[in-house]
Formats: structure tokens, sequence, C-alpha cells
């Protein structure tokens, strides 16, 4: 049944902008490393390249991407009013919510494979056309991946907020207010101890370098986020949409 | 057998009491009009039926099943035309059927058959973003008839269509029933329309049903009446309760006692008004219309103006 829901999901996605912002994100990652790099005069390590980039990934494109895309989702319900339709059908409605919830992660997952492999090849383009800028030290792809599988499950928490404020809400209004208010403060105060328990903050402490922090915003990320969304499908599918 | 159930349905929206004890019976296979103005509670009654919306008292049973107890099991004998379609406006209609079909783990093949019920087969490959408003209708009645329910429940089906187009979903709506073998529940506010399709009807007022019953049972309850166009009103009124008939609230029209002899009246009457030189250019008997009927029994129930006076 649940695997049916997401199906069609995924199918609603089609043709919708989804596809154009999981690129367009770290798309950009890649392009402002691309030119970063092309400027510079010496050879730099490749973790300035690749830690560099997700970095600027988790304490900012990350919270705005998860900010436009619960927004997107939800407005393929919202904007054609067609949750009357879904919630009369003989479908437990908790499914309906929750396969949006996976929707949004399996795009995020994607987006921060996006981040991985854009900002390889835009650094191997770059040094294409300057070879004497050609990245010195170990490409140390497992630790790469293991801070974004970080980041990712720490962004678990700042998502269902984002979906859930997207869902209860037909204006888009109140979910980019939280978003944008989220993301301004994670930029502003980003080395704050208070940001750990901060949502939108919590991916970028992947990159902590104290051991507590790390542990700290990836269990209140992760384990919270799952509560959450557990609260979420629990209120959405009860809640009566007038 | 009753395809739809209620029994004193209640639910009020802060003070506003907007469904007030309503008990509709909708037997098997009939198409049953449910009439009231803007407001006056059909839409939120069917969301209750829909289970979208929880009644604060009352029991709702939808083919035998009790819909509060069993959700899920009253949903599957039901199909829906909501006031907000909710199509996917960047797919076509048949890609937004199969989301629908997919959802009701239905077999593919199911998309042909209410394409071809509705006549929407050579359009189904078009963007839903393009369709007029009598197409989204159809594909809207499309959607509910998915996996053959056994109730079709339709809101407003003639909301916004133009006057061929509801002229086309009037003729569809009455061959509903034999084609898709489904009761038809449908609500409106255009009494004419709801008068050439139904079997029977339920009026609502102010969140109250004030009647229900067969509709060719209501109008044999009714007093015939005679219209009249003469030269001469004023004398001709005066000719009417000489032969002690009831002149309607309109000059034009004349009640009769019910059981009267229409034809017989008519001639007693066109002979009474040539007698006294009055011109008669029209007599003709004439069936009281659903929406005299409307009239007449929701005056009898106060507006909220009037009941706040």
């Amino acid at each position: 049944m649940m695997l049916r829901v997401l199906a069609v999901e995924l199918r609603k996605l089609n043709r919708s902008l989804a596809a154009a912002l999981a690129i367009s994100a770290p798309g950009l990652i890649a392009v402002f490393t691309f030119f970063n790099l092309l400027r510079g005069k010496t050879a730099q390590p490749w973790d300035m390249w690749m830690v560099g980039a997700t970095g600027i990934w988790a304490f900012f494109m990350l919270p705005m991407s998860v900010t436009a895309l619960t927004a997107l989702i939800a407005h393929m319900e919202h904007g054609p009013r067609s949750w009357d339709h879904l919630r009369a059908l003989p479908l437990p409605r908790w499914t309906l919510y929750a396969a949006k919830a996976v929707s949004v992660l399996l795009v995020l997952a994607l987006m921060s494979v996006g981040v991985f492999c854009l900002t390889w090849a835009a650094v191997k383009l770059a040094v294409a056309i300057k070879p004497q800028l050609s990245p010195t030290g170990v490409f140390d792809a497992p630790a790469y991946w293991t801070a974004l599988g970080r980041m990712y499950l720490a962004a678990t928490l700042l998502l269902v907020i984002q979906l859930w404020i997207a869902l209860r809400w037909s204006s888009f209004v109140p979910g980019l207010v939280v978003g944008i208010g989220g993301t301004f403060f994670a930029v502003v105060a980003t080395s704050a101890k208070i940001g750990v328990f901060l949502p939108w903050q919590m991916p970028v402490n992947m990159l902590a370098t104290e051991s507590w922090r790390l542990q700290t915003a990836l269990g209140l990320g992760f384990g919270g986020g799952l509560v959450l969304l557990a609260l979420m499908l629990w209120h959405l599918s009860r809640r009566e949409v007038l | 057998m009753l395809a739809v159930e209620t029994r004193d349905l209640r639910r009020r929206f802060g003070p506003t009491l907007a469904v007030d004890g309503v008990s509709l019976t909708v037997p098997k296979g009939c198409v049953y009009g449910f009439m009231g103005r803007n407001g006056a509670g059909k839409t939120t009654t069917l969301k209750m039926l829909l289970g979208l919306i929880r009644p604060e008292a009352g029991t709702i049973r939808i083919a035998g099943r009790d819909a509060l107890a069993d959700r899920l099991g009253a949903a599957r004998c039901m199909g829906a035309l909501l006031e907000a379609h909710g199509f996917y406006a960047h797919l076509s209609g048949r890609e937004n059927l199969d989301l629908s079909r997919s959802l009701l783990g239905l077999k593919r093949s199911e998309l042909d058959r209410v394409l071809d019920i509705v006549g929407l087969t050579p359009d189904a490959g078009r963007r839903v973003g393009g369709y007029s408003l009598g197409m989204r209708q159809r594909l809207g009645i499309a959607r509910a008839l998915l996996g053959s329910p056994e109730v079709l429940i339709l809101d407003e089906p003639t909301n916004g269509l133009d006057p061929d187009g509801i002229a086309d979903m009037r003729e569809f709506l009455r061959t509903l029933p034999a084609r898709a073998d489904a009761t038809v529940l449908l609500s409106s506010h255009l009494l004419g329309e709801v008068e050439q399709v139904a079997d029977r009807v339920g009026i609502i007022h102010q969140g109250r049903l004030v009647l229900e019953d067969d509709l060719a049972t209501l109008r044999a309850g009714q007093a015939p009446q005679l219209r009249l166009g003469c030269d001469a009103p004023d004398r001709a009124r005066a000719v009417v309760l000489g032969l002690g008939l009831t002149p309607g609230p309109d000059d034009g029209r004349i009640i009769l006692a019910p059981g009267a002899d229409v034809r017989e009246t008519a001639r007693a009457l066109n002979r009474a008004l040539v007698e006294a030189g009055i011109g008669v250019h029209e007599l003709a008997p004439e069936a009281r219309s659903l929406e005299a009927i409307y009239r007449d029994i929701t005056a009898v129930y106060p507006t909220p103006q009037q009941e706040a006076a």
C-alpha cells in the first residue's frame, strides 16, 4: 500500500520543477567551486574544495533547498486543491503524508549525491583548463561521503519541520518565513554554541571538530526528526481540511 | 435497500450550526437531488458522507456499512466529484486518472472503461491545463467511476458550465445510473436542473432537511394550477373568485384544489371569462415546478435575520 502511494507521489513529480531544483542547488555549488578554483594562483588540497562544497551545502543550500522542495511538494496538492479527493480515497491517510516525506528525503538524497559528483566534476573541469591548479593531497572519498551522509541524517528534523508547515498551511509564506529565518540564523551564527540545538544548523555541525557538537546535532537532528515525523503523520491524518 | 442512509447528522462550525439533524434516505439505483441555496449545508453534509468532516452526532451508512466506524470500507463503495477537482494541470487527463487508478489498485483497462462512459477518450492525452470546465467535470466523473463504486457523490456537477455544457451534463446524469450501475447523489442549487434528472429530492435549508420525497409523489401531492393570460386581469380576478377558485400570488396563475378536474375547471373558467367580455389568449394547465415547491417550503422557515429580529 505504502509503496503504491509512494510510486504515485514520485510520478506526480514528473514534469514538475522538482528535477530543476534537484540539479540547480548542487549545480550552483559546483559552478562556484569551478570559478573559485580557476581564480586561484596555486594548487590547493582536495579537502579545501570538497569540504568547502559540503560546508556551503550544509549551512546554506541544504536548508534553502529543503524549504523550496517542501513548498513545491505540498503545493502540488494545495494548488489544485486535491486534498479532499486524496483524503476521500480508501487509503489510510497517514500514507499520503508519509509518501510526501519519503519523496522529499529521496530528492534530498539525490541532491547530496549531486553535491559530491558535481563538485568533483567541477574541479576536474577546471583542472583541465589550468592543469597547474590540480588539487594536492588525497581525495578522501569515504570521508566526504560520511560527512554528506551525516548532514543528510542531521537534516531530518529541519526537513520534517518545513514539510509539516508546508502541508499544514496552503499558503507558501509560513514555510518560506521559517525556512529563510532558520537559514539566516544558521549563516550569521554558524559557530554559536547554541546553534547545535537549532535544526537549521544541525547539518553544518557535522563538520565540527568538537565531537560533542557532532554527536548532539546528529542525534537531535535524526532522532528528533523521526519523532517529529511520527507526530506530523498523526496530526495531519487526523485534522480536518476545511 | 438504501444506498445512503444518515440519521440525525449534526455539525457545528464555531457558533454556526451548519448541519442540524439531517436524515437522508437514498434508495439504491436512483438519482437523488440534494438541493439548497449556497451555504445551506449541502457540501458539509456530503463531506461528512465522504469522511472528510466528522459529524458531532448522528450515523452514516453507505451501502449498508457504518461509515463512521469503517471509513475505508465505506470509501470503497463511493466515488466522488468534489467542487475542487484537484487535477494536476501539468499531466494529461489519462495520467491524472492513472494516478487515482494506481492508488485504488485497479487494472489499467479501467481507464478506457471510464473514459468511454464520459466520452472523453479522444481528449484523454491532452494536458488537463488545456481542458474546458465541462471537460474537467467529465474527467472528475470518470475518476469517481473508477472501480465501479455503488454510490456516486457529485457536488454541484453543473457548476460553472455554459448552457450547452449544462444540457450535456443533464443528459449524461440522467443515464448515469443505468450506464454505471450506481446510485447518484448530486447536490445543486439549480432547482430546474435537479428537477430534470432526479427521481428523489431532498431540500436542505439552514442546515435542516426540510423536505425529502420522490419527485413524482411530491408533484402528485401538489395542487395543480392553471396559467391564465387575458386582456383584463383585474376583471378576470373577480370572475375567478366568483367561480370559487383561488388566484395565485401573481395574477397569471390560478391554484386549484388538490384532485380538482383541471380540464373541466379550465372549460368553465374560459366560458365565464368570455361571457364577461374578457379576451382570453392563454389558458393552460401547469404542473407546479420544483422551484415553486422549494419556495413554498423554505418560506415557512425564517431566515437568520428574521430570527434575530
